[in-house]
């Protein structure tokens, strides 16, 4: 596999389920050697596909060789649907932080590993960048994937019980000064998951690491070069 | 028959009062007058420019027809006798009118210091007449009926105005036994032109305007209250008035007292003979703010059992506790001047006046906005903040979504560095204050560049763009700060602004 700085990229349509989402494939124009699905943060909390780090990511993997594919959830952008009564869901998500309709949000993120195992019969690596990391975690039992890559999760605010049901390697990136979760909340949630497991810690990221796009995305491409999906360069 | 020229002095010209009273004394074609302005003088000569253009006068005309000379000074201290040579007589408008003592002096250093130095100039000078312009509320806590003359005695004033006022007045009165004749003039509370309802400062009973569209603000969207039923006692009675006067009949009456020769020492009420009471007051705000139900009550603040509204009506400043207690009346010469059956303030009158205040923000869209003066044409953030978002959000998503309690500060940042704290109470916008008049404590900030905030408020660009992409920051509770994006994302789309709906600023 060669490393690719010319890269593709298209929008496609991804048909969820009862709705139809919006995305960005993004892959080199030579062979491509493995997949990535990148999910992002949550819709309320500035989640799109053209988040700093989604698209720093989705470029950067495609231009190590990857099909890469990054999507809206439901109601954003150009995804049809979302949740029908904004101003209670608004309101829940305001007192609690969470609400119900968040696992439509986790089913689109099924549909997006489905039509990426579509375009793309590579092994798959799975992104999660913070609510992301919850909506890809759902689904690592039925997958296949390769590796995982989890991006400030927040264990405080979900579940992540799915993890212990795969044993794909995993890598965590998180920031020491993280308002969502703090850095010794995150090591000790982080100590108590299965291995195999790896974990760098970003200096002065805050929960967005603007500024550190490339930093964070050179620890993902060092991550993959090491569980071999990235094979040359 | 020709009148012989009369040569005025006149202080406090760019204020509310002195710039009415300054188109009042030109109307008098004998009249001349010598323009005390603070230095930098083309800063505060643009100001006055404005303020006569509002009022059909163009100063530079005036000036190059010999009706006015601008001089370049200040009180105290850096007036000098040669400005005030020669000059019939001093009319002293200036004035500082914060109700309490500030680091910097004031309101002493102007309306006790500023006089005596004049009165000095005057004496040096030899000015055989100094017309002071006082205030009707001298008198304090004083209650009955009030005569047009000087009290020795400190009355039981409520405030360091009044108390600076009445030093004032002390010492005006005795350089009236030595050097001259002294004219003082007392006007009541100030309030806007009867004629366009225009005022350029908006004090006293504007205050108490304010706090009640603040309430009413408050009921709007509200669940559990009635706008017409609003929960508020009004500490005062009904009966009684307090003094109110139109500025444009105030300032007839002082020019028409500074005019006319004087051999005698006099006080001169200018008040209103009939003003209106508290009763109709409360009456008038309650039908131009479309509220019902407050009701006047004996008790005195603090209320021990006081609802929200009372709470926030009565933070809202301290003329709120004070004005309805008013119940005083006035020995006024001037009286005779209103024609019978004549009211000076009436409820068209006074509504006037209030849309008036309501056009240009309770008086800060027009050179008072602060030093952030957008050019013109673009928008206006103390417009957006303070007048638009209290219309907008009631109407909007944002009032649904019932569990949205939050205390939010905008900066927008440059030169001007300004900001805003709203605060949210179950989804509706409670209250919004400039700062730093306000104690509410952010709970979380939005800090970014006017350019940002333009493009924003706009809709021409998303806010979490200009978070991730541009000047924006999130300061404090960054959680809830950014939980809060998707709800102004909202109201951003739903109610979008142009340059063209901003008022126009004066730069």
């Amino acid at each position: 596999m060669l490393t690719n700085t010319n890269i593709v990229e298209e929008k496609v349509r991804i048909k969820g389920s009862g709705r139809t989402l919006e995305g960005i494939l993004a892959y080199p124009d030579g062979r491509p050697g493995f997949s990535a699905l990148i999910a992002g943060p949550h819709p309320f909390l500035g989640g799109d596909m053209h988040n700093n780090v989604v698209i720093s990511l989705l470029r950067t993997l495609a231009s190590h060789g990857a099909v890469a594919l990054a999507f809206n959830y439901g109601g954003v952008g150009g995804s049809e649907g979302g949740p029908a009564d904004w101003p209670a869901v608004m309101s829940a998500f305001w007192k609690d932080g969470t609400f119900d309709e968040e696992n439509d949000w986790a089913e689109d993120t099924r549909s997006a590993i489905k039509a990426l195992q579509q375009w793309s019969h590579q092994t798959p690596v799975f992104i999660g960048y913070s609510f992301g990391c919850w909506t890809i975690a759902k689904h690592l039992q039925r997958s296949n994937a390769g590796a995982i890559v989890l991006i400030s999760p927040n264990p405080k605010k979900h579940s992540f019980d799915q993890l212990s049901e795969c044993t794909t390697p995993l890598l965590l990136i998180h920031s020491d000064n993280d308002f969502t979760c703090s850095a010794a909340e995150i090591i000790e949630w982080f100590d108590s998951i299965r291995e195999p497991k790896t974990r760098t810690q970003l200096s002065a990221g805050e929960h967005f690491f603007r500024g550190s796009e490339a930093e964070l995305a050179s620890v993902v491409v060092k991550f993959l070069h090491g569980a071999d999906i990235i094979r040359q360069e | 028959m020709n009148q012989p020229a009369l040569d005025v002095f006149l202080t406090g010209a760019s204020g509310f009062l002195g710039h009415y009273l300054l188109a009042e004394l030109l109307r008098h074609p004998q009249v001349r007058c010598r323009v005390l302005l603070r230095p930098p003088i083309s800063t505060s000569s643009a100001r006055l420019q404005q303020l006569l253009a509002d009022l059909g006068l163009d100063l530079s005309t005036l000036v190059s027809d010999n009706r006015i000379t601008l001089v370049e000074g200040e009180l105290p201290g850096s007036v000098r006798p040669k400005d005030v040579a020669g000059a019939d007589l001093v009319l002293h408008a200036a004035g500082n009118t914060s109700f309490d003592a500030d680091a910097a002096g004031e309101p002493i250093k102007t309306n006790v210091y500023g006089t005596k130095a004049l009165l000095s100039l005057a004496a040096e000078a030899a000015v055989r007449r100094f017309v002071f312009v006082s205030t009707a509320y001298v008198c304090g806590e004083q209650v009955g009926h009030l005569p047009e003359t000087v009290s020795d005695e400190l009355p039981p004033v409520r405030n360091d105005y009044e108390r600076s006022k009445w030093q004032a007045e002390q010492h005006v009165w005795d350089w009236g036994k030595r050097s001259g004749t002294a004219t003082i003039c007392r006007p009541s509370i100030l309030f806007g032109d009867s004629r366009t309802g225009r005022a350029t400062a908006m004090k006293g009973l504007y205050v108490v305007a304010r706090a009640t569209e603040i309430l009413a603000r408050a009921m709007d969207g509200s669940t559990n209250a009635d706008r017409h039923h609003v929960p508020l006692r009004i500490l005062g009675r009904s009966d009684a008035t307090c003094n109110v006067v139109p500025i444009d009949w105030a300032a007839q009456q002082i020019a028409r007292i500074t005019i006319k020769p004087a051999a005698e020492p006099s006080v001169h009420h200018i008040t209103n003979p009939n003003p209106p009471t508290h009763g109709e007051v409360k009456a008038w705000l309650e039908a131009f703010f479309d509220l019902a139900g407050g009701r006047f009550s004996d008790l005195h603040w603090p209320l021990e059992d006081a609802n929200h509204y009372e709470d926030l009506f009565y933070s809202l400043g301290n003329i709120c506790l004070d004005y309805f207690r008013h119940g005083l009346t006035f020995e006024s010469r001037c009286a005779a001047d209103v024609p019978s059956g004549r009211r000076l303030i009436d409820r068209d009158s006074f509504f006037q006046c209030l849309s008036f205040a309501q056009a240009t923000n309770w008086g800060r869209s027009r050179g008072n906005n602060g030093g952030l003066v957008p050019p013109i044409g673009r928008i206006d953030p103390g417009w957006y903040f303070e007048r638009f978002l209290p219309e907008a959000v009631p109407r909007s998503t944002v009032a649904k979504v019932q569990a949205l309690t939050a205390v939010v500060r905008y900066t927008i940042t440059g030169p001007s560095n300004r900001g805003w704290i709203s605060r949210f109470d179950r989804g509706r916008l409670a209250e919004t204050h400039r700062e730093p008049t306000t104690r509410l404590e952010a709970e979380f900030e939005y800090r970014l560049t006017y350019e940002d905030f333009e493009d924003v408020v706009s809709c021409r660009k998303p806010l979490q763009d200009v978070f991730f992409y541009g000047s924006a920051e999130m300061f404090g509770d960054v959680e809830k700060a950014l939980k809060m994006v998707p709800i102004i994302g909202e109201f951003l789309e739903e109610f979008p602004v142009s340059e063209a709906q901003s008022p126009p600023l004066a730069c």
